[in-house]
């Protein structure tokens, strides 16, 4: 069978081999009658254990054997004695059997069976365990018994820790002894057992340990897998926490019914325009969680009853958890001026997807202004286009700085209470840290490299709402080059990784972010003070990032990266205006996370590659052609079935049929030949301008 | 850091199959090019002599299979359909009798007349007689039972048992689920809380174990990832990491490993390939990048790797019992709404440079290390270099194999570019259906077979 060593059979073994399979016929023969007829004679029963010795695999001869131990053990004269000799009895078979197959997944399984009943000793099925884990280290069925075991008999998690720590030191590049060593640890953290109380001590620990393996032989996986396994820990705390909001606490919102409103009197950062009598507030958690609701998320303001909020999860799939949650808040009708409070986490409710209670309950409020539609300028907001040319951006000045500082403060929230609890992470991270530059002081290691921009992002991460800076991104940055020079065939993963570097150095500091805050003003506008767009083009992102600090933006400049895909820009819920110009879209379906955006009025998808590759692989997540539902699901409106152009261009449907466009630019892609345009033109009937051209 | 001074056993292990390994690829190298397409030909005709033989008659040292018949059936029935060849009528209506006699008296299929059911060689059964195809051969399942015998296996907690008694996995869920899609008896009686079950399978490291707790194995990550596309849950896995764990599979000799520091193997050929044939259906917007801890995707001469590998002798595959299986997904149907305006010239990609209709792992090393190093010139394919030739590797050699060559492709009806074909073009096998890993001709037969009734 697979895995054992096979050879060429000599002819007398050829012979053996023979008289060995009539010996199994006659045996298989007699044993079905037996079994068959229900007999569980001590010939009987000795047959299997035969036919097993044999064939460990033949799991109808395992259950005849269950069936007759328990005969044996509802006799009326059974006795403590008599119990255990037919237990030991099934023992001694199971190891026989193990002995001809030690892969055997029956064999392994009836022994669990057996032990389950109890009157077994622990001593012995260790004995066991290291005979089989001697002759295969990696052999899962022995892992998995020995687990199964180290919990049915009480074995402490410390003295199986200890074992792996044996295995290791006899062979470290035994992964499956690795392995284990992170499920015992896991169990005992979470027991909270004597000695890991907390993490705190035992890490660093266990990362001296690792080094160990990993300066032996930087170049043996194992190590690094578990090394990764242990930053994780590190880093990750238990509890999900809310990373930020819109709006953020202390905002005062502006929500201008007018788009042409005269901005001088707001702040361009907290002006809303809303013409569908709502506005969002965004909650953005540093995991994902599930069960945000209106009874673990209370809002209180003057003119809305929190009972009627529903919160929605924002993630590409339809899992009902996400790290980014929405919940549209009704504007009241007549000019007012209100405070909303929103409180997270004080009733239990909210938990990760690792099953962690949020436990920092926080509270955030606000001040909405509502401004009502001035009638007069109601015309000519609709007819107005925006072009997002270089000539219509103006640098956005000092002048109403104060204003973006305040919001952006008030965009993390911030958890003192975590600041302490956390040294110890932050101490461990530094001197991971320098114990990687020397690795690398010593020799070009690309792992190394990577662990290393790894540890430095997780360091600046965990110290940044306290530093308030990125300190290692240039470091990190260079890394990423680095790695992409040093390993072209994972050219595309550094880039993301740089890309999201960049993003967070972008957005860590005021300074850096001001830099790209432009003011749009084209020439037909009336508007004085125009909407403030984030223009983070010409930066080469492969991917986009950094989306808990960007919750304010209403207008964003990803034009002329190197995107292949937006995921995550749903949660930029306030974005009224998007240019993709000039990046690597080689899909409709790309465009996903759009359709999540409702305020979107103003896209710009020109010179992509959308059409470019005559098959779409990310086609298979919409609707999930791949799932057995299909069929049930019907997408099939009336509008698709009625217009043959529709169904040959479904993507296109399930795509636009959500956006709510005034204005939409998608030339110089593949796809977008007039026959495209006018089905689009059929599937957005308010679309008001395509490429430059008003419609009719 | 004094006690781990010496070379580890699973690194001298790694190194010796290593050296044979590139031995291999220096020679093949040194040759002049006839020889070269040679030594890189499928060898068609001995592949398909060496399994009718097993089809006919087994020698006796296959008595410990005895209770994995139906797997043989299908090991090798899917290999003659890879390889587009036929059996004769005669020795299939044989195979559909033996097979009707596995079928127990409740549903499900065991592992031999007189057994009782068991989920895997039921899967194997179900999968041999779509591969076989027509009615005879599909109508000789007993859907209503098997359905009641899925029924029975299925445990209160979410996953399937084995057999009557047996064992819970991961295994076990793809089967059941597998099956029951396949035949259209798939409903929310047998998929409820499957998902949760297989969810608590994934491991840190990304790949999926075979029970809770245990390590993450190529053969359960297929198995996992397949069971919960067929149904409808696979956003709740952590497709990411499970995407990272995958690409570092693939060692410097172009092959697969099954865990983290093991040895290659020719059989997570597929195991681990077939992940690549169904996350490329899957990559939604995101574009899934391999994260490069280790090894990568090594061709030979490339990067100083970090495969080292298995301390003792066995590697083990999900022998005998378990394989797997496809979804109701109708593949090809699915490209008829796809929009027309796509379909533009194919050589239009290849002017646009690397424009990433490549596959996540590198299928023309893959393809070298099945072809020079798996094959046996004489009939077969085995696990690596000095190991025998049998007939689960060659089954699983062969849909690896089958996958590369279309790895550039979404779309299978469609035949690849000679580049993506490593050696010959005529070594281009059938194409599969990756979530049952039957060929897919005879899964749109079964399906529309299956559809009606």
């Amino acid at each position: 069978m697979h895995g054992r060593p096979r050879k060429a059979p000599k002819p007398e073994e050829e012979a053996a081999s023979v008289a060995k399979a009539q010996k199994l016929r006659a045996l298989q023969t007699q044993f079905f009658s037996f079994h068959h007829n229900k007999i569980y004679t001590k010939e009987a029963v000795e047959l299997s254990a035969k036919l097993l010795e044999i064939n460990p695999e033949s799991y109808t001869a395992w259950n005849y054997r269950k069936l007759a131990v328990e005969h044996y053990l509802s006799q009326p004269d059974c006795n403590p004695d008599w119990i255990k000799s037919v237990l030991d009895d099934e023992l001694r078979v199971v190891e026989n059997a193990l002995r001809q197959n030690f892969k055997s997944y029956g064999a392994w399984h009836h022994r669990k069976w057996v032990i389950s009943k109890g009157h077994s000793s622990i001593d012995n099925e260790l004995r066991l365990l290291d005979k089989f884990q001697k002759a295969d280290s990696r052999n899962f069925h022995a892992w998995n018994y020995r687990r199964f075991v180290a919990e049915s008999m009480k074995k402490s998690e410390q003295d199986e820790l200890k074992y792996t720590e044996d295995m290791i030191y006899k062979n470290f590049s035994n992964y499956s002894a690795w392995h284990n060593r992170s499920v015992l640890l896991s169990a005992l953290f979470e027991k909270k057992a004597e000695g890991f109380l907390s993490k705190e001590k035992v890490l660093p620990e266990e990362y001296e340990f690792i080094h160990q393996a990993i300066f032996t032989d930087p170049d043996d996986q194992s190590g690094w897998f578990y090394h990764l396994w242990l930053l994780d820990q590190t880093v990750t705390t238990d509890s999900p926490l809310l990373a930020s909001s819109w709006p953020g606490h202390g905002y005062d919102v502006f929500l201008v019914e007018d788009r042409c409103y005269n901005g001088s009197a707001f702040s361009p950062f907290t002006a809303l325009h809303s013409d569908s009598g709502s506005f969002p507030i965004v909650l953005y958690f540093n995991q994902p969680v599930g069960g945000v609701s209106s009874s673990t998320v209370t809002v209180e303001c003057g003119f809305n009853k929190n009972e009627d909020l529903l919160w929605k999860p924002l993630s590409a799939s339809n899992s009902q958890t996400a790290r980014v949650w929405v919940a549209h808040l009704k504007i009241p009708s007549s000019d007012l001026l209100s405070t909303v409070e929103v409180s997270a986490g004080h009733s239990k409710g909210i938990i990760s997807t690792r099953g962690f209670e949020y436990s920092h309950p926080s509270m955030f409020s606000f001040k909405v202004h509502v401004q009502p539609m001035e009638r007069d300028f109601s015309q000519v907001s609709v007819a107005e286009s925006i072009s997002l040319r270089e000539e219509n951006f103006k640098i956005y000045g000092s002048q109403s700085e104060e204003s973006i500082i305040n919001s952006f403060n008030q965009l993390s929230i911030k958890n003192g209470h975590e600041s302490t609890a956390s040294n110890w992470r932050s101490e461990a991270l530094a001197k991971e840290i320098e114990c990687f530059r020397e690795l690398l002081s010593l020799m070009d290691c690309k792992i190394g490299k990577l662990t290393l921009a790894r540890l430095l992002m997780a360091y600046d991460v965990m110290s940044y709402p306290f530093a308030n800076k990125l300190v290692h991104s240039e470091e990190v940055l260079e890394l990423c080059s680095d790695l992409m020079k040093l390993d072209p065939t994972h050219y595309q993963y550094y880039k993301d990784e740089h890309s999201m570097v960049l993003l967070q150095k972008v957005t860590s500091s005021k300074e850096s972010l001001l830099q790209h805050c432009f003011q749009y003003k084209d020439s037909v506008s009336s508007a004085i003070c125009g909407p403030i767009c984030l223009r983070l083009n010409n930066l080469s992102l492969s991917r986009m990032g950094a989306f808990e600090k960007l919750l304010w933006v209403q207008m964003l400049d990803l034009s002329h990266n190197e995107l292949q895909s937006i995921e995550g820009l749903e949660a930029m819920q306030l974005l009224s205006c998007l240019s993709l110009r000039n990046n690597k879209l080689r899909s409709l379906t790309a465009l996903e996370p759009l359709r999540k955006l409702k305020l979107l009025r103003v896209l710009d998808i020109s010179y992509n590659q959308i059409g470019d590759h005559s098959i779409d692989t990310t086609r298979y997540l919409c609707s999930s052609p791949l799932s057995h539902s299909v069929g049930s699901e019907s997408n099939k409106d009336e509008t698709v079935t009625s217009d043959v152009a529709l169904i040959d261009n479904w993507e296109a449907f399930y795509i636009f049929k959500d956006f709510n466009l005034n204005q939409l630019e998608i030339v110089g892609n593949t796809i977008a030949d007039e026959k495209f345009k006018s089905v689009l033109v059929k599937i957005m009937p308010k679309l008001k301008q395509l490429d430059g051209k008003l419609l009719g | 850091m004094e006690s781990f001074r010496s070379l580890t056993v699973t690194q001298r292990d790694q190194i010796l199959v290593e050296q044979q390994v590139f031995d291999i690829f220096k020679t093949f190298y040194n040759l002049p090019p006839s020889s070269q397409s040679f030594m890189l030909e499928l060898q068609r005709e001995n592949h398909v002599e060496y399994l009718t033989k097993g089809l006919t008659g087994l020698g006796p040292s296959f008595c410990v299979l005895d209770a994995n018949r139906p797997w043989i059936c299908y090991w090798i029935l899917h290999s003659i359909a890879l390889l587009d060849e036929f059996v004769d009528p005669e020795l299939e209506n044989n195979t559909i009798d033996f097979l009707s006699r596995c079928q127990g008296p409740n549903g499900g299929y065991a592992g031999g007349p007189g057994q009782m059911p068991h989920l895997a060689t039921t899967y194997a059964a179900v999968n041999s007689l779509v591969t076989l195809g027509g009615d005879k051969a599909l109508s000789s399942i007993n859907r209503e039972k098997l359905y009641m015998f899925l029924r029975q296996m299925k445990d209160a907690s979410g996953g399937f048992r084995m057999h009557d008694g047996g064992e819970i996995d991961v295994r076990a869920c793809y089967t059941a689920i597998s099956v029951a899609s396949l035949l259209n008896i798939l409903d929310d009686e047998l998929v409820q809380n499957v998902g949760n079950y297989i969810l608590s399978c994934q491991t840190y490291e990304g790949g999926i174990s075979g029970e809770p707790g245990s390590e993450a194995h190529g053969g359960y990550t297929f198995c996992g990832l397949a069971t919960m596309i067929l149904i409808n849950e696979v956003d709740r896995l952590d497709l990411s990491s499970l995407t990272d764990w995958v690409v570092f599979r693939q060692g410097v000799e172009g092959g697969f490993q099954g865990r983290t520091n093991k040895l290659v193997d020719g059989c997570y050929s597929f195991w681990q390939g077939g992940i690549f044939a169904l996350l490329k259906r899957l990559n939604s917007t995101k574009e899934v990048k391999p994260i490069p801890l280790g090894d990568g995707e090594g061709s030979g001469e490339e990067s100083p790797q970090t495969t080292t590998s298995s301390d003792a002798a066995g590697e083990e595959g999900l022998n005998g019992d378990l394989s797997l299986g496809g979804s109701h997904s109708e593949i090809g149907d699915q490209h008829n709404t796809s929009s027309q305006d796509n379909v533009i010239d194919i050589d239009h990609n290849h002017s646009k440079g690397h424009a990433n209709v490549e596959p996540l792992f590198n299928s023309l090393a893959l393809q070298q290390y099945i072809l020079l190093c798996s094959q046996e010139l004489n009939g077969g394919l085995r696990d690596k270099p000095g190991k025998s030739r049998d007939h689960y590797h060659t089954c699983y050699c062969l849909s690896g194999l089958s996958v590369c060559q279309r790895s550039w492709l979404e779309d299978e009806d469609s035949p690849p570019l000679p580049r993506a074909v490593l050696g010959p073009y005529s070594n281009l096998l059938e194409p599969i259906h990756p979530l049952y890993n039957v060929v897919l001709d005879r899964y749109r037969e079964a399906y529309e077979f299956f559809t009606k009734s």
